[in-house]
């Protein structure tokens, strides 16, 4: 290797280690991304440090400061029984955060894995199993998921079953896009040529159906986040997700809802800026990678 | 000398709502070892059928009867494990259009890298080899593993699925279409790299629409029309003059030629004729060409032609 090709190499940006072309990636993203990937930064190690950060306790009870407005010594107030808001918030963001990631990561699991057996068998496995997707899709999501709360909660608990809930109604929207996907890929020419090359079916899948798949089902799972996050929190605030004394952002906006006659106006909206400002940041940051997911397109926008 | 691929009374037939679509009927054609033989015909003929029945690459809703031997092993009806151990090892495909045959969201080095280790050769063996072919191919394997297919000129590309070909020594090279939607540089630079595969001792079989290609790379030419072979000899001798008055008369409408084009259409491959199918087209045509389907006759100059003009003689 000569040094001029050396050059040219590094000026062409190949073979640089993964880190330094993410520090490199980084220097284009627009201001937006930045604040957003900023912002979520902060509040996941907030949530992930909560209680070193907040040393106050989230379930000590002090009735001789209910329904306090915010000041130094409770940043975000009381509620109506006394206990601090900050502390209720982080905690709540990190429980409710928690439960939304995993039951978003079973919807993808579900999602993918239907989508994978109806592209890949075909036929009749394929159109009875997208039938089966079609009365999923067909429910009102919301209400099916109450339907498994009631069903799962004594056996799983508030938390299992949220995720559940979540998990089991989220799947159809991706088991489609994987099935349509993996129909298209089968009759592109580099699926042929791969098999008139000797593949077997296990490196088909691995090397060139699952590279395509990736972007989808990677971004499927990041924009069910958010979305897992309200439906916690809407299960949470009708009684039916984590038992009431326990923060979650949704407990904690029921109790905000009852404290708003009583003049408690902070108790609703600083879990209700917690939910937007995550659902805001992981939107922003989802779509830029949208736009980035495909080689081709990457190269066309770096342009 | 003994063939190295018997294609024996080969017919594949397409079941589709239509009917069945007749998209090759009893070919027969042999291939020895370093040979080269063009199988030239208008789209529609049954060329790429051709190709993709070797290579097992037919879709489900298809008829196929006959035999395909490969150096004396039937491969039609082979179990998918064996088939695995014959595709890119002792028969490999250069596909159709080099673009869309690469995978467009992987790198190539990733891609050159699996092909060689599908054809049995391990990491080290294979960077090596991947190397050197890269590298007579004008090649750095560094700087085109690093790059996705569409960071490459067409002509690199061409070569990138070359060297896929090559990696695991086949006996015989199948090129499908080598230079559709090339232009007249990349044409002589594809002719040039086929010659060169020819070169290093492997088979070559080339389907193609393209007569001035054909002309450039010689060996021998198998002519298909309506899904049957209809001549098949000499290249150099069908250039001199085909047998067949439908190679004559493709052989007239190229634009350096007459520019004359033959009247009328190939016939559908649904409802083929019970007779000649070039009859309808045919200004040789006389009484017998609406009757029946003529064999295979021998012409001038070793020459196969499947025209009743041959038959009189």
């Amino acid at each position: 290797m000569s040094a001029s090709s050396g050059a040219l190499r590094s000026s062409l940006n190949i073979g640089a280690r993964r880190s330094q072309r993410l520090a490199q990636a980084m220097q284009r993203w627009p201001v937006s991304v930045r604040v957003a990937a900023g912002v979520l930064g902060v509040l996941v190690v907030v949530a992930l440090l909560a209680n070193v950060i907040v040393p106050l306790d989230d379930t000590a009870v002090d009735l001789d400061r209910v329904l306090d407005g915010p000041s130094a010594a409770h940043l975000m107030g009381t509620d109506e029984v006394g206990r601090d808001l900050f502390a209720r918030v982080l905690h709540g963001f990190r429980i409710s955060l928690t439960i939304a990631v995993l039951a978003a990561l079973a919807a993808v699991t579900v999602g993918t894995l239907v989508g994978v057996l109806a592209g890949t068998m075909g036929g009749k496995v394929d159109a009875l199993v997208m039938r089966v997707t079609d009365v999923f899709a067909s429910q009102n999501h919301f209400l099916f998921g109450i339907l498994l709360l009631v069903l799962f909660r004594p056996a799983l608990g508030g938390a299992g079953a949220v995720m559940l809930a979540v998990g089991l109604t989220h799947w159809p929207s991706l088991a489609r896009i994987v099935r349509g996907e993996l129909m298209s890929l089968r009759e592109r020419p580099f699926v042929s040529a791969a098999i008139g090359g000797g593949a077997s079916r296990w490196r088909l899948a691995r090397r060139h159906y699952l590279p395509h798949l990736m972007p989808a089902v990677g971004l499927a799972f990041v924009l069910t986040v958010p979305h897992a996050v309200f439906h916690e929190s809407a299960y949470s605030f009708l009684g039916l997700g984590l038992p009431a004394h326990e923060a979650s952002l949704g407990n904690i906006l029921a109790d905000g809802q009852r404290s708003l006659l009583a003049g408690g106006w902070w108790i609703a909206l600083f879990p209700g800026l917690a939910i937007l400002t995550a659902a805001m940041t992981i939107g922003t940051l989802a779509e830029y990678w949208r736009e980035h997911l495909h080689p081709r397109w990457r190269s066309e926008l770096e342009l | 000398m003994t063939s190295l691929l018997e294609v024996e009374d080969l017919s594949v037939g397409f079941r589709t709502r239509r009917g069945v679509v007749h998209a090759l009927s009893h070919a027969s054609v042999t291939i020895r070892p370093g040979e080269l033989l063009l199988v030239v015909g208008e789209s529609g003929s049954g060329k790429t059928v051709l190709a993709h029945t070797l290579l097992a690459l037919l879709p489900r809703n298809v008829d196929v009867s006959g035999s395909v031997r490969l150096g004396g092993q039937e491969l039609l009806d082979l179990p998918p494990a064996e088939l695995r151990r014959v595709r890119g090892r002792r028969m490999a495909l250069i596909p159709q259009s080099p673009a869309s045959s690469l995978n467009p969201v992987r790198k190539l080095g990733g891609q050159l890298l699996e092909a060689a280790r599908a054809r049995g050769l391990r990491e080290k063996q294979a960077r090596t080899r991947l190397r050197e072919l890269l590298a007579e191919l004008g090649l750095d394997l560094e700087f085109i593993g690093g790059r996705y297919v569409h960071q490459l000129s067409g002509g690199m590309q061409q070569r990138v699925v070359n060297a896929m070909a090559l990696v695991g020594e086949p006996d015989i090279v199948i090129a499908d279409e080598p230079t559709s939607g090339l232009d007249a540089d990349l044409v002589d630079a594809t002719a040039a790299q086929l010659r060169e595969i020819s070169a290093r001792g492997a088979s070559l079989l080339v389907i193609t629409h393209d007569l001035r290609l054909a002309e450039r790379l010689a060996g021998r030419l198998a002519l298909l029309y309506a899904s049957r072979i209809v001549e098949v000899g000499p290249t150099m001798s069908f250039f001199a003059g085909p047998a067949h008055p439908y190679g004559r008369e493709l052989l007239r409408a190229l634009p350096e030629r007459e520019g004359k084009s033959i009247p009328g259409l190939a016939p559908e491959l649904t409802a083929l004729p019970g007779h000649c199918a070039f009859a309808d087209r045919c200004p040789d045509r006389f009484d017998r060409c609406g009757e029946s389907i003529p064999d295979l006759y021998p012409a001038p100059d070793g020459v196969l032609a499947r025209c009743f003009v041959h038959a009189e003689r």
